[in-house]
């Protein structure tokens, strides 16, 4: 095998490379421009929990534990307690709330199955999915970091609306004839 | 019970029972499962929740299972479609006025009606009607009610009136409005919460564990109360190295009690995780000074340093300490410190009973199925309640004849069949004219009572078909503690077994005379020595001023540990691991829930570190089991004893008490009645009946931790607004009502 051949023969493969390559660039691109655009997040995306509030500001957790009972990884943590102040002082709606609410997200394996249990609808899934952190004690969330009132939401996704078809990039893909599979 | 056997079929299968039992048990006891809640096998039957109902060939229509007796060739049917539909049916009308606030419900979890209803499956609601709604109140700080959440299973209102004779829970109001309550919307009751405990749904709960957490979540320990001499089981709910709560519920814990607990047993568990307990151990370098905290190496060092060349070293035991403890700190006296100067700070010496016991020791259930009890002395209501209430269900349910002996009219006589209203400080003239007929005439003018009385009480003894219990509470001397206790012959015959039943004041009395042979008495060794190590706390501690050295294990600061050169920070009953043996003689566990709270640690462990810095190892390498062994090796009674074999505690094992036969006392019978004799005899009775709970209430160490305690000692007053927590509107003296 001669240098000369070894030459043709890479450049050959830097032409065709770079024609797949060049040819793609004017098409549209499919990859999301993360963190520079916001990701659409379908409205049913299990991010980060929440727990809500009624319309006075009222915690609407009432500590059943039922999602802590319900949790395969057993990442929730509650301490109730009781609060016999009348309904405007109180810091729950009902007597019976939450001191303590932990999620150790850590172990959380976003199945949801804590915002099926909830009597009250006072947890779902947000959509903040910015959960990486430097510190592994870190993962724990307080109340603080749940509660709907206080958690900062982030400026990196948007909410596909209902009748927003959220699949469609990969049907653009499959267009071009590139098999894509999960 | 008769013993005859009569065969009943039920769903096919024949079963032979014994005549005239409950067919409601013995479905259940066979695996065919009937729902009830009105129910409860210790009380009289209600019939009101028709929840039970069951087929029975030959009558016409579905029977309620609990008020049907076995009859020989029954054929019965369990499992139809029939009833079924019935059953569906009664439990939606028990919904149709029951909310559906499980969440917040402190009995969600281990609610009978939840659990029944989601076990039928597919109930559905279809009354519309808005339900019957209030506002959850207060009936006493213990007790928290909800009113609408009742089905009217009236479990409460018998066990008020059939266990604790006090029927202060009864339902007011007709038809629909019907509710459970109380005279006044207040309960001035003794507390002891056995309503919370059988009630089937959330309506009256446990306001101490108000709202904390939910019964799935918590560990539950099996152990033994830590307050009073009965040794009732219960079961330890705790979480996260907290106690949260302490309850009997039969699912929970079987022990010789059943549900059956007392307001101390049940509610006075907050010392446990108290932040008032000690936490580190401390060291005061001088008399007088500051206790400064220090490590545990460094501590008993110290105390090792300064014990070496003491001579007789006082060792004191307190009664509440597992049986281990007691053992241990009586082996680091005689065997470590060289020291037979040891004694247990009980507040009467069993020694004297013990040494002549003449008949076995009653467990409870033979109270419960007594023929006649005679009671001398003591207040069981107060003091040993799960007795009482064996007593008054003897009395009420079993035709028992009970005779009081007191010099206060005390609750229990109401259940009584004779009271003998005596002089304060005369029992022992009792146990004289109990003994010999010719004493009569002298002990009747101590007593004040008249001589037929005497005479009556000994025809009701002489006529006992069955058992009869002599029951005995303090202020016996020791001369008429043996005597009484080698008396039994003398009531004994073919017809009558005589049973004996100490009623000392504290959890393991029995126990600490038991596993301290040889102890001395208290005041003898608190003269004789000049340093001490003290487990527990001395009722008075003033004397300990003048010594020299004293090391003190406590959970909390006391006025001995003010006055002890070294504190050790000791585990409670819920962080250790050991027995107690309760006045019927059974030896039960104790067993370790939590965590050892701060520092903490077993009282048998801190001795057996003392001993071990003294040279001497026991050689029991940190196992509660091997300290029982120990002890089960040397003390006779608790020969053969193992933990494993103590491991059931619906089958509780009685220490084998020594049964002596009848001796000769004639020099204790002479003391006897030289004491007698130099009784006054002037009449100083008490007329006055005591409040119920003037001593369950009191405030102790222990106690007063539990804030409730403080409002109950101070007279239970009333709030004004029984929607909210009676500790938010009174402060802790009780008596202030602080403006909200």
């Amino acid at each position: 095998m001669s240098i000369i051949s070894d030459v043709i023969n890479s450049t050959k493969a830097v032409i065709k490379g770079m024609k797949i390559t060049i040819s793609k660039m004017p098409q549209k691109k499919w990859t999301v421009q993360y963190p520079d655009v916001p990701v659409t997040v379908q409205p049913r995306y299990r991010g980060q929990h929440l727990l809500h509030v009624d319309e006075n500001g009222k915690e609407k957790c009432v500590a059943c534990y039922l999602c802590a009972a319900a949790c395969p990884s057993e990442c929730i943590y509650i301490e109730a307690t009781d609060d016999a102040r009348p309904y405007e002082e109180r810091v729950g709606r009902d007597e019976r709330y939450a001191k303590v609410y932990n999620i150790d997200y850590g172990r959380c394996i976003f199945c949801g199955f804590c915002v099926e249990a909830c009597p009250k609808d006072a947890i779902t899934h947000g959509y903040n999915f910015e959960l990486s952190v430097y510190n592994r004690a870190d993962l724990l969330k307080t109340k603080d970091d749940l509660l709907i009132t206080k958690q900062k939401q982030s400026k990196n996704y948007r909410v596909a609306l209902s009748d927003e078809d959220v699949d469609s990039e990969y049907k653009e893909v499959d267009k071009v004839g590139i098999k894509f599979r999960l | 019970m008769s013993e005859e056997l009569i065969k009943v079929t039920i769903n096919g299968t024949e079963y032979e029972v014994e005549k005239g039992r409950r067919l409601i048990e013995v479905c259940n006891e066979n695996g065919c499962n009937i729902p009830s809640f009105c129910y409860y096998s210790d009380l009289q039957v209600q019939a009101s929740c028709r929840m039970c109902l069951v087929r029975i060939d030959k009558m016409p229509k579905l029977q309620t299972s609990c008020t049907i007796n076995c009859t020989d060739g029954m054929v019965v049917t369990t499992n139809t479609e029939e009833i079924a539909k019935a059953q569906r049916a009664m439990s939606e009308f028990l919904l149709a006025n029951h909310p559906l606030d499980c969440p917040v419900c402190d009995r969600g979890g281990e609610c009978d009606l939840q659990e029944t209803v989601m076990s039928a499956g597919n109930v559905e609601e279809r009354f519309h009607e808005p339900k019957n709604s209030f506002a959850e109140k207060f009936l006493s700080p213990m007790v928290a009610n909800d009113q609408q959440r009742c089905i009217l299973c009236k479990r409460c209102t018998r066990v008020c009136d059939e266990w604790m004779g006090e029927t202060v829970i009864e339902a007011g109001n007709r038809g629909v409005n019907t509710v459970i309550g109380t005279y006044g919307g207040w309960l001035n009751c003794s507390q002891c919460g056995n309503c919370v405990e059988v009630c089937p749904t959330g309506t009256l709960l446990d306001a101490v564990y108000r709202h904390e957490t939910r019964p799935w979540e918590l560990e539950r320990t099996v152990s033994t109360d830590v307050y009073s001499s009965d040794g009732m089981q219960l079961s330890i709910g705790s979480r996260g190295g907290k106690v949260h709560r302490i309850v009997a519920r039969d699912r929970y814990v079987n022990g010789l009690n059943g549900e059956f607990l007392d307001v101390k047993a049940r509610f006075g568990h907050e010392f446990v995780n108290h932040p008032d307990r000690i936490k580190t151990p401390l060291i005061r370098y001088k008399k007088g000074g500051k206790a400064i905290p220090a490590t545990w190496d460094d501590a008993i060092s110290f105390v090792a340093d300064k014990l070496k060349d003491s001579k007789n070293v006082g060792v004191v035991a307190s009664p509440r300490l597992t049986n281990e403890s007691i053992f241990t700190l009586k082996r680091l006296a005689t065997e470590a410190l060289n020291s037979d100067n040891y004694a247990v700070s009980d507040a009467y010496n069993l020694a004297p009973f013990f040494d002549n016991l003449s008949a076995p020791l009653c467990n409870h259930k033979e109270i419960r199925y007594a023929k006649t009890i005679l009671l001398i002395g003591g207040e069981p209501e107060e003091e040993q309640t799960y007795t009482a209430k064996q007593m008054r269900q003897a009395v009420r349910n079993g035709g028992a004849k009970l005779i009081i002996v007191n010099d206060t009219p005390i609750n229990l006589i109401k259940s009584a069949t004779q009271f003998v209203h005596v002089n304060k400080g005369s029992y022992e003239a009792f146990v004289l004219a109990l003994l010999d007929k010719k004493n009569d005439k002298v002990s009747a003018k101590k007593l004040g009572v008249d001589k037929a009385e005497l005479e009556k009480v000994r025809v009701t003894i002489a006529a006992t078909e069955g058992d009869f219990i002599i029951m005995f509470g303090g202020d016996l001397s020791a001369e008429a503690q043996a005597v009484l206790a080698n008396s039994a012959e003398k009531f004994a015959s073919d017809k009558c077994k005589v049973l004996y039943h100490p009623l000392p004041l504290y959890n393991n009395s029995v126990g600490a005379n038991d596993v301290m042979q040889g102890k001395k008495s208290l005041g003898e060794v608190l003269k004789e020595s000049k340093s001490f190590i003290i487990g527990g706390s001395l009722q008075d501690a003033n004397i300990l001023e003048e010594k020299d050295f004293v090391v003190a294990f406590e959970l909390f600061e006391t006025e001995t540990t003010d006055k002890a050169d070294v504190i050790l920070p000791a585990a409670s009953f819920a962080e250790v691991d050991g027995t107690y043996t309760n006045n019927a003689g059974n030896v039960q566990r104790v067993r370790k829930a939590i965590d050892f709270v701060n520092q903490s640690k077993p009282d048998w462990l801190i001795a057996d570190a003392i001993a071990k810095e003294l040279g001497v190892d026991f050689g029991y390498q940190s196992s509660a089991s091997a300290v029982f062994k120990a002890i089960a090796d040397s003390v006779p009674a608790y020969e053969g004893l193992r933990y494993p074999a103590l491991k059931n505690e619906s089958k509780p094992v009685q220490a084998k008490h020594t049964i002596h036969s009848a001796k000769d006392l004639s020099n204790e019978i002479k003391a006897l009645t030289e004491r007698v004799e130099a009784l006054a005899g002037e009449t100083n009775k008490n007329n006055e009946t005591p409040r119920i709970g003037h001593k369950l209430h009191r405030l102790t160490t222990l106690t007063s931790r539990t804030p409730q305690f403080h409002l109950l000692a101070n007279g239970n007053p009333k709030p004004e607004n029984l929607h909210v927590s009676p500790l938010k509107q009174f402060d802790t003296d009780g008596k202030a009502v602080a403006a909200s």
